[in-house]
């Protein structure tokens, strides 16, 4: 069966405590969150010979892959800061690591983001300040447009009237990603929300209201990979990837296009073609949920459902555990913490080596994540496999 | 609402002229000499074939509703507070672009496919290409 690789696989995870983390900096959540790794896989941190990692978004820095690199003590042969997108960003550091250990330029890597934005954003911005980061602004600040929910919102409208999807729809997203991280006592919300709940939460930008958006955090997450020969001398319970896609059709709101026209849809095809399966041999979806309509749309363009029809999929059940695609068990970005879609990445893992424990998707074979950064700027789909 | 904020612009070599076509209550858009497509917004290479040969030509102004919502939270802090709610649209413009803006006056009958047309709103020295629904404009 088709693999990116057949000699690298991701060999290890590692997770921060999620929500406020006051007193720490980035570098020092990514240390924390490779040092996690790092045990997990049995190696030990002078064996990391490649670091790849994102630079803070709240607080942008230069060369953030030689800071943590040198905080660490390392002296890697491979160092890369890489910047793509929302959950994309970690399927393309794990994919260029595996370039990195196949080519030989490195023969253990870790993959890394975290950062402080519960923290330290300023009170009163709500959403992430985007000025130096979609580049749209001299053609979306002088209309009003600011941050990701406004963004966001004009997709959900688009969608909701194209295809009759409904707030129900949306809340019940809401409704049963709250279920999952109920489950994963490292989850920023603890309480249950009904669709009653989610109703009352305050209107942002129609239709998106508080419980359509993702939180805001702190915390980190990682993984390592090297070659299965290592692994397998490592006694260690590794994940292979077999797959990984990627689309970029446009970057702000500005030029967004139509619906049916976002790269989701041709990212997955691609990526399910590579590794020879279909959704339907998915056990356990990950999907980047920064808002609720992400799913939706999601869920659509990857083939799980007929275009419009993800709402229903979603209200049948069928996207809860116990489903027949449970989609973010960990809680995803609504529920659990927004830590770029590290935490996906590493859940999947998680899920595909059946140590989730209450959450545990039964004998998780196969794992479809899904990303998109921007307002679906980039999209990228990557499909693990249980070892 | 009373006095409309916006953040106004930083002009670029790309942009200039477009920002002192609205001063002039004109829409102007970049159109390619090569393969004669019509683009927004305005940039130094065309998005569809790569030509540098490009012209500008002036919108009719009308066009129809992509997307729209409604923000019913400041984004900007206390001042933006007076602003609240208030509407941006994706429109598209009859010329083929698709633009975005922000709806002024009447928001009964808005909807996806509403008939719009732009509407210079001036703020500081600087004319906006803001859009108005057009009377009657509700879509089969």
């Amino acid at each position: 069966m088709a693999r990116i690789s057949d000699e690298v696989v991701i060999v290890g995870i590692g997770e921060t405590r999620v929500g406020k983390l006051p007193g720490l900096q980035p570098v020092q959540i990514q240390a924390m969150a490779v040092r996690d790794a790092v045990d997990d896989a049995g190696l030990m941190l002078k064996d990391l010979d490649g670091l790849l990692n994102l630079d803070p978004y709240v607080t942008p820095s230069s060369m953030f892959a030689t800071t943590l690199s040198e905080y660490l003590g390392l002296k890697p042969r491979f160092v890369s800061t890489i910047d793509v997108g929302g959950t994309v960003t970690g399927m393309t550091m794990i994919q260029q690591a595996i370039w990195a250990i196949e080519s030989g330029y490195c023969e253990t890597a870790a993959c890394v983001y975290g950062e402080n934005s519960a923290t330290v954003r300023p009170p009163g911005v709500q959403g992430l300040h985007m000025h130096n980061l979609l580049g749209g602004e001299e053609w979306e600040e002088p209309f009003g447009c600011q941050g990701m929910v406004i963004p966001y919102a004009l997709v959900a409208q688009r969608y909701m009237d194209q295809y009759g999807a409904t707030t129900e729809d949306l809340g019940a997203v809401a409704v049963t990603t709250r279920k999952h991280a109920l489950l994963n006592d490292n989850a920023q919300m603890k309480k249950p929300l009904d669709y009653e709940e989610y109703l009352t939460g305050r209107m942002i930008s129609t239709p998106l209201r508080l419980y359509d958006c993702s939180l805001v955090s702190d915390g980190g997450g990682a993984l390592v990979l090297t070659t299965e020969r290592r692994a397998q001398q490592l006694g260690a319970r590794y994940v292979y990837v077999r797959s990984m896609a990627m689309r970029c059709t446009h970057n702000s709101a500005v030029a967004l296009p139509d619906v049916e026209e976002l790269g989701m849809r041709d990212a997955a095809a691609d990526c399910f073609a590579a590794a020879g399966v279909g959704p339907e041999d998915m056990d356990v979806l990950l999907l980047h949920d920064a808002f609720t309509i992400s799913v939706l749309i999601t869920l659509d363009a990857m083939g799980f459902s007929a275009p419009g029809e993800s709402g229903a999929l979603v209200r049948s059940g069928a996207t809860a555990l116990g489903g027949r695609w449970p989609v973010n068990p960990h809680g995803g970005l609504l529920s659990q913490a927004h830590i770029g879609g590290m935490l996906h990445l590493t859940e999947a893992v998680r899920q595909l080596r059946g140590e989730a424990g209450s959450r545990q998707v039964p004998d998780a074979r196969l794992a479809a994540v899904s990303g998109n950064g921007g307002v679906f700027s980039v999209c990228g789909v990557m499909i693990m496999e249980a070892s | 609402m009373g006095e409309i904020l916006a953040i106004l612009p930083q002009r670029t070599d790309d942009s200039r002229e477009f920002w002192d076509g609205c001063n002039q209550r004109r829409l102007l858009l970049r159109r390619c000499d090569s393969c004669e497509s019509v683009f927004y917004y305005p940039r130094s290479s065309c998005p569809v074939c790569g030509s540098q040969r490009l012209s500008w030509v002036e919108s009719s102004g009308s066009g129809t509703v992509f997307a729209f919502t409604r923000v019913e939270v400041s984004f900007y802090g206390n001042q933006w507070e007076s602003q609240l709610p208030y509407i941006v649209l994706l429109v598209d413009l009859a010329e083929g672009p698709r633009m975005l803006s922000r709806l002024v006056g009447e928001t009964e009958g808005l909807c996806t496919g509403a008939n719009v047309h732009v509407d210079f709103v001036v703020v500081e020295n600087q004319w906006l290409p803001f859009f108005r629904l057009q009377p009657n404009s509700g879509v089969a």
